[in-house]
């Protein structure tokens, strides 16, 4: 069942002591977090390390037009990319957790003295459990562990582990989850202290915090048509959403009717007070609205 | 299609009831009609006895049961004739409300359901004949003859000279005026334009009078509505009172939003659901699921300013809370 102590997160409110985690499922999700994580520490002083065999203008969302200059950051060290190679692999090739951990500490002693007022870590442990038939999971968890000691007791570091979800086994998954406090998602596309759009990704499509009415519409329709864009089912989660008024309700209906026939509008885990008023108008007065699955509110990751 | 009939059939005994109930039932099971018969126990008995085997072919419906809104009644029924006349069949209903036991405001509703019937089924070729007992109220059986347009004498029907036009009825109700807010009612001025606090208001006074917790999200919704609408269309101040008006049912909470302005004819009163079924709802929408969500909504609008008085029905034996610090 659901580990309740994680906090959830957006990854501009990530501060130093978090020991982040991100299942991401495609590099749109990835770009959308990793992105203003590396660019965000890079527009305020702080130094980014980041574990990859990827060059530093290849790094998810850091596109040319990111604003932020990554060969003068990388010239200064600001930004740190460090090879799978030199970060965490011994003479055998093997993955070393011990030196991945070295590592990080390296880094983050290193940043005091070069005037830093944080550091920013982030690696993407895909490729440890992509490969078929290595038992790297306890290696991969005593890790997490290890990284998790050294962040989350400082006031300086943070750190965002990656992994695809569509590469690792549910179990294993849910594993590395727990050894994680902070789950790191995506900037809210909207937040005005009433109502909260955010961009979701497994499955694809919103979620709603908070309540939906009149002076939301527009807004909400932006984001809807947004998700909409692309040719797939949208998914929107309403565990959260405690109201939401008729002009929503036909603002939903009238964009489901616009969908294929195929790709109906799914309203996931409706809390209960909602889900009443949808009842006594009748779903079948809102054509192309469907009701999708019940799981209990906070439950990362596990509807398919 | 069969030509959409609404008739009204006065009863004063057992012999005039199924002079007409039973030649109307007959002739939809011969046409292979959906035949449903919504009546008491007693009548049912007599029905099934004059009917013999072919009552098999009647669905038999309690009052309670099927009376039990006075829109989603209706919408619903509208929705079984859509289905029934895509099916190549016609519906066929044999209803008498249940009268008694209605608070005022809601036998006016119920009697204005009667008059929008002969708008709303009427592309829906539906078959109704609604009985009327001698023995109800003087009212209710003068007010039945304004909203048939046919009533049955025997096994025939004859034009209702009392007929008047859906929406001319429906003004007169409207014409009736509102009892005036009691003077202690909770009353607020809105002029914000974000209804979040209105909301936490509104189900704050709610939730002290003690309202089921379902009841207080469809008031939100109803009241976030009808704001919503004044905001657009109307006229400031905008006034928003509520207060409890218990009586024999149980009782309601009464939420009222006067404005200053004035609808426009033709408006609309959202007495009508939403058309056709299966498509997107349209504009019209707001109002009618309005009605749905709350026990009776009555709406006045003239020089005065617009008023929009929803209720929202306590559980019987229950009934709203005094003493809210109002």
């Amino acid at each position: 069942m659901e580990t309740p102590w994680f906090a959830k997160r957006p990854v501009s409110e990530v501060r130093p002591g978090d020991h982040g985690w991100l299942a991401y499922s495609g590099p749109e999700e990835r770009d959308r977090v990793i992105g203003p994580f590396v660019r965000e520490g890079l527009q305020t002083n702080e130094k980014v390390v980041y574990v990859t065999d990827a060059p530093a203008d290849r790094l998810p969302g850091l596109g040319p037009r990111g604003g932020v200059d990554l060969d003068a950051c990388g010239r200064s060290g600001q930004l740190r990319v460090i090879s799978r190679r030199d970060a965490c692999l011994n003479r055998r090739g093997e993955f070393e957790p011990a030196m991945l951990v070295d590592t990080i500490g390296r880094e983050v002693d290193a940043a005091f003295g070069e005037g830093y007022r944080a550091v920013r870590i982030t690696t993407d442990h895909t490729w440890l459990v992509d490969r078929p038939g290595t038992p790297d999971l306890t290696r991969v968890l005593g890790c997490e562990d290890r990284v998790g000691d050294t962040v989350s007791p400082s006031t300086m570091a943070m750190a965002i582990c990656q992994i695809d979800r569509r590469a690792c086994p549910p179990g294993e998954l849910a594993a590395i989850r727990a050894a994680h406090e902070v789950l790191v998602e995506v900037n809210p596309e909207f937040d005005d202290g009433v109502l909260k759009i955010i961009r979701t990704f497994d499955p694809d499509g919103l979620r709603l915090v908070g309540e939906l009415d009149a002076a939301r519409h527009a807004v909400f329709a932006e984001s809807l048509a947004r998700v909409s864009a692309a040719r797939r089912r949208v998914h929107l989660d309403l565990s959260r959403l405690g109201f939401i008024d008729l002009g929503g309700l036909h603002l939903l209906a009238r964009h489901a009717i616009g969908l294929p026939a195929d790709q109906p509008l799914v309203l996931d885990d409706l809390a209960p007070d909602v889900e009443n008023v949808i009842e006594m108008v009748g779903w079948h007065r809102l054509p192309g609205l469907v009701r999708g699955s019940r799981t209990s509110p906070d439950t990362e990751g596990t509807h398919r | 299609m069969n030509a959409f009939t609404h008739r009204l059939l006065p009863y004063d005994g057992a012999d005039r009831f199924l002079d007409g109930a039973l030649p109307f039932l007959r002739d939809g099971i011969a046409a292979g009609d959906r035949v449903v018969a919504v009546c008491g126990t007693g009548q049912e008995m007599l029905l099934r006895d004059a009917l013999g085997p072919a009552d098999a072919e009647v669905e038999f419906r309690e009052p309670r049961t099927w009376y039990t809104h006075p829109a989603r009644t209706p919408a619903d029924c509208l929705s079984a004739a859509d289905d029934a006349a895509a099916g190549g069949r016609r519906l066929r209903i044999l209803g008498e409300p249940a009268w008694t036991n209605r608070p005022p405001p809601e036998i006016v509703e119920w009697q204005r359901i009667e008059a929008v019937a002969n708008v709303a089924f009427r592309e829906t070729g539906a078959a109704l004949m609604c009985p009327y007992s001698a023995s109800l109220p003087a009212g209710v059986v003068a007010a039945a003859r304004k909203t048939h347009p046919e009533t049955v004498r025997g096994g025939h029907a004859v034009p209702n000279p009392g007929f008047v036009d859906p929406w001319s009825y429906c003004a007169q109700c409207d014409r009736e005026p509102l009892p005036a807010p009691p003077p202690d009612a909770d009353t607020l001025k809105l002029d914000k334009a974000d209804l979040y606090w209105l909301r936490a208001y509104v189900s704050d006074y709610a939730r002290r009078a003690a309202l089921p917790e379902d009841s207080v999200q469809r008031l939100l919704v109803a009241v976030t509505e009808v704001v919503t609408n004044a905001m657009r269309h109307g006229e400031p101040p905008i006034v928003l009172r509520m207060w409890p008006e218990p009586d024999a049912a149980g009782g309601a909470l009464v939420c009222e939003v006067a404005d200053e302005g004035r609808w426009p004819p033709g408006a609309g009163y959202g007495l009508l659901p939403p058309r056709p079924a299966g498509t997107a709802p349209g504009s019209r929408f707001g109002l009618w699921a309005v009605r749905l969500l709350c026990a009776t909504v009555q709406i006045r609008t003239g020089d005065a300013g617009t008023v929009v008085r929803l209720r929202m029905a306590f559980p019987a034996g229950t009934g709203p809370l005094r003493g809210n610090g109002a």
